[in-house]
């Protein structure tokens, strides 16, 4: 991806850093998933732009729930 | 930050949403604003029931495999991705499903959000209604420091925050899990800011969370503990007979602490019988 193409995604990308400064930090939890949710949201934002990125990480915590079993998942 | 958030049209839909329950409690049950916070807060967590209740069934579980993590935490006590890696494979293969997961907490994210920027409507156009709670918050869109009753409600906060902690962290790591305790503390400073209502939307929920911990851990069985493992090496890669777990029958942990299981207390100690005429060595 290009400079221009993978602009977009810098603003999900601050969205993840607004989200794990505030509520991620007042809310501290664990996650599940190695990498966790929000590195995950950042790797695939990074890697497949602002929509693709955002649909991936979108579908990665609905998975992040308490009835799956968690594990290794990097971005693909 | 807040403009840049409020800008964005699902923050106005949220606040839309949060603004229609509200005046609906407040219409219909002719409550108070304060207590239809209150309200809306127990219809949220009523409705994630199912989610948390998992939660702490899978966390009663893993604290069976405290010891065992325990270990792999030392091993890998300077590289946390590998760490993180071993504890995963650890979870795989003992079949352990991990008790933290986000979508429960971001669940209530939308919430959150959506009763800041109420309050902070409700702040520049006062609706209706009293504002008050208890007599000791005078106006719940008020800075929680610029009354004194807010003082007292901070006090409730940190408490119930760290007792929701205690309950809900799912983290076997010691040092994580005190770090997530005095959290509260230092995140009091920012919630000083906050409006009192988002304040009493923490409480109520932290509360809500504390009770639902107590109430499970009452209904549920405790889960039994693993066999005593006899060595005190790192568990390898592959899965072993004793972190199998569960056909243990041992004594289960009272609290959420990751304690080393407790050993079989076997009674009086066992009488040697010797023959009468066989003498020491």
């Amino acid at each position: 991806m290009n400079a221009v193409t993978r602009a977009p995604a810098y603003l999900g990308i601050g969205l993840v850093w607004a989200y794990r400064v505030t509520f991620g930090a007042l809310f501290p939890t664990t996650c599940k998933y190695h990498p966790s949710c929000s590195e995950y949201a950042v790797q695939a934002l990074k890697a497949h732009g602002l929509v693709r990125g955002s649909i991936m990480a979108g579908w990665r915590l609905l998975r992040c729930n308490p009835w799956s079993r968690g594990g290794y998942d990097p971005v693909r | 930050m807040n403009a840049i958030l409020a800008a964005l049209p699902i923050i106005g839909q949220l606040e839309t949403v949060a603004r229609h329950v509200l005046d609906w409690l407040h219409v219909t049950f002719h409550l108070p604003w304060a207590w239809a916070i209150v309200v809306l807060t127990i219809i949220v967590r009523m409705l994630l029931v199912p989610l948390t209740v998992k939660q702490i069934h899978s966390m009663q579980n893993l604290q069976r495999f405290a010891p065992q993590m325990k270990e792999i935490q030392k091993k890998y006590k300077n590289d946390k991705q590998k760490q993180n890696e071993e504890l995963m494979k650890f979870y795989r293969e003992n079949n352990i499903n991990p008790a933290a997961s986000c979508l429960p907490m971001l669940a209530q994210l939308p919430v959150f959000i959506a009763l800041y920027y109420s309050l902070k409507t409700f702040a520049k156009h006062p609706p209706a209604g009293s504002m008050s709670w208890l007599h000791f918050v005078p106006n719940i869109t008020w800075h929680t420091t610029s009354f004194w009753g807010g003082y007292v409600l901070l006090v409730v906060y940190v408490g119930s925050q760290m007792a929701s902690t205690f309950f809900m962290s799912a983290t076997a790591d010691k040092t994580q899990r005190y770090l997530f305790m005095i959290m509260p503390l230092v995140f009091v400073f920012v919630i000083a800011r906050f409006p009192a209502g988002l304040v009493l939307y923490w409480v109520t929920t932290n509360l809500w969370t504390v009770g639902q911990g107590l109430i499970t851990r009452r209904l549920m069985p405790r889960p039994a503990a693993p066999e005593k493992r006899t060595s005190r090496t790192a568990p390898k890669a592959e899965p072993t007979d004793e972190s199998d777990g569960g056909s243990g029958n041992g004594a289960a942990p009272k609290g959420p602490a990751p304690k080393p299981q407790p050993s079989a207390k076997a009674g009086p100690p066992r009488k040697v019988r010797r023959k009468k005429g066989a003498g020491r060595r």
